[in-house]
């Protein structure tokens, strides 16, 4: 093989790729070790492919950490795509016109309710004694309150009292402890409509024993029975 | 990169055991030796031993009565030489002992050499030069070919090139860095 040959053939780049073989191989390293020029780019072909290998493999663990970004830019993309962007729009809207137009106006009218005087009409449960003939009946507005007005039945021996107001269905409503100044005087009570059930609730006092803890035993004073009828 | 003419003359020092003709002598054709035993040689010190005899051989039959009749053909003789060492290097090494291949694998030197060390300080700025100069697609065939080692005839296939563009595509990054390179050592100088 002579220079003319090599260039011709490329035996250089064939060499570097390593495609040369047998016959082909002796006879271009034979040429190699005669001719500078083919010699000089052999070893720049190396020294080029030798660092671009280096070089290749840094940028090769460079761009797992750009595809993985992309992963992630893609990934979110999907959130902005218009599919899904568009209805996920027209849901806030009704979240926030539900909002606007149905929650917000109902409890301005509620608060505005509650901060405007009126003339509460208690449930006077004073003379309805623990086993007393009729019930008392309520009508109570509905999303509103009403009031409940008793007699704890008071004695020297209790250090405390317990109300206790049940629905219908036995659940406990509401429970406060009145101490025994605050039930020398008839209790008023409000209750929110919404708390309570239609039908017979149950109000029962308790008194706890002077020097008894306040997880000792009750006993039973009195228990009212009023009936609940909500006006809708 | 030099381009000598061994001749009569450059023969004749060998021969008297010129100090300077003789380290251009084994450095020039060590690079050669290397890069020639690189694909034949699993292990460097199988390549210095095969190095380091081709070049005592080769000086004492310069230095022998007849000496070398053709000059001209020194590159060739060196070659040669090279040859029957690396051929008797194969049948010593069928020869040898698995326990002697485990024990000469500990003792592989697997650091870079200070060599490459000072190629891959000099040359990788100039090949990432190179490298981005290359379209994505030409960037990826080099990658697929030299550091995934895959098969050619399968990449080729793969980003739809024939051999002959792969062999155009490293013979003119190969070009564009030797040119870069030699201005380099232009300015160098």
């Amino acid at each position: 093989m002579n220079h003319q040959d090599a260039l011709r053939e490329m035996a250089v780049e064939r060499y570097l790729l390593g495609e040369l073989s047998g016959a082909s191989l002796d006879s271009f390293e034979e040429h190699l070790f005669e001719c500078s020029e083919c010699a000089a780019d052999v070893k720049a072909g190396t020294a080029f492919v030798d660092a671009a290998r280096a070089e290749l493999g840094v940028s090769r663990a460079v761009a797992p950490r750009a595809e993985s970004a992309s992963r992630w830019s893609s990934w979110f993309s999907w959130f902005t795509s218009p599919w899904v962007l568009v209805p996920a729009l027209a849901a806030c809207l009704l979240v926030v016109a539900f909002q606007t137009f149905i929650v917000q106006p109902r409890l301005r009218t509620e608060v505005a309710l509650a901060q405007t005087p009126a003339v509460l009409n208690p449930l006077v449960l004073a003379n309805a004694g623990p086993r007393g003939g009729s019930i008392p009946e309520i009508v109570a507005p509905e999303h509103g309150d009403f009031a409940i007005s008793l007699d704890v039945p008071t004695s020297g021996s209790f250090s405390s009292y317990r109300c206790s107001l049940y629905n219908p269905d036995g659940a406990l409503v509401w429970q406060t402890t009145v101490s025994p100044e605050q039930a020398r005087d008839a209790l008023l009570i409000r209750v929110p409509t919404d708390k309570v059930k239609e039908g017979l609730s149950v109000f029962l006092i308790q008194g706890l024993p002077a020097g008894g803890s306040s997880s000792g035993t009750l006993e039973d004073l009195a228990r009212y029975r009023f009936r609940v009828k909500i006006q809708r | 990169m030099d381009f000598v003419a061994f001749d009569a003359s450059y023969v004749s020092k060998l021969r008297a055991g010129d100090a300077p003709t003789e380290q251009h002598f084994i450095a020039y054709f060590s690079e050669l030796i290397q890069l020639k035993l690189r694909q034949r040689l699993r292990r460097p010190e199988q390549v210095e031993d095969v190095r380091q005899e081709t070049f005592s051989r080769t000086l004492s039959l310069i230095r022998s009565e007849g000496g070398i009749r053709h000059a001209e053909r020194l590159g060739p003789l060196v070659n040669s030489i090279c040859n029957n060492i690396l051929m008797e290097q194969y049948r010593s090494s069928s020869r040898a002992g698995v326990l002697e291949d485990g024990v000469a694998e500990r003792l592989v030197e697997t650091r870079p050499d200070a060599l490459s060390m000072v190629i891959s300080q000099d040359t990788r700025e100039l090949v990432r030069h190179v490298l981005n100069d290359l379209n994505e697609r030409d960037r990826n065939l080099l990658q697929a070919v030299f550091l995934e080692e895959r098969d050619k005839e399968e990449v080729c296939k793969e980003f739809g090139v024939d051999r002959d563009y792969l062999r155009v595509l490293l013979h003119r990054a190969k070009s564009s860095f030797r040119a870069m390179y030699s201005r380099r050592a232009g300015v160098d100088r």
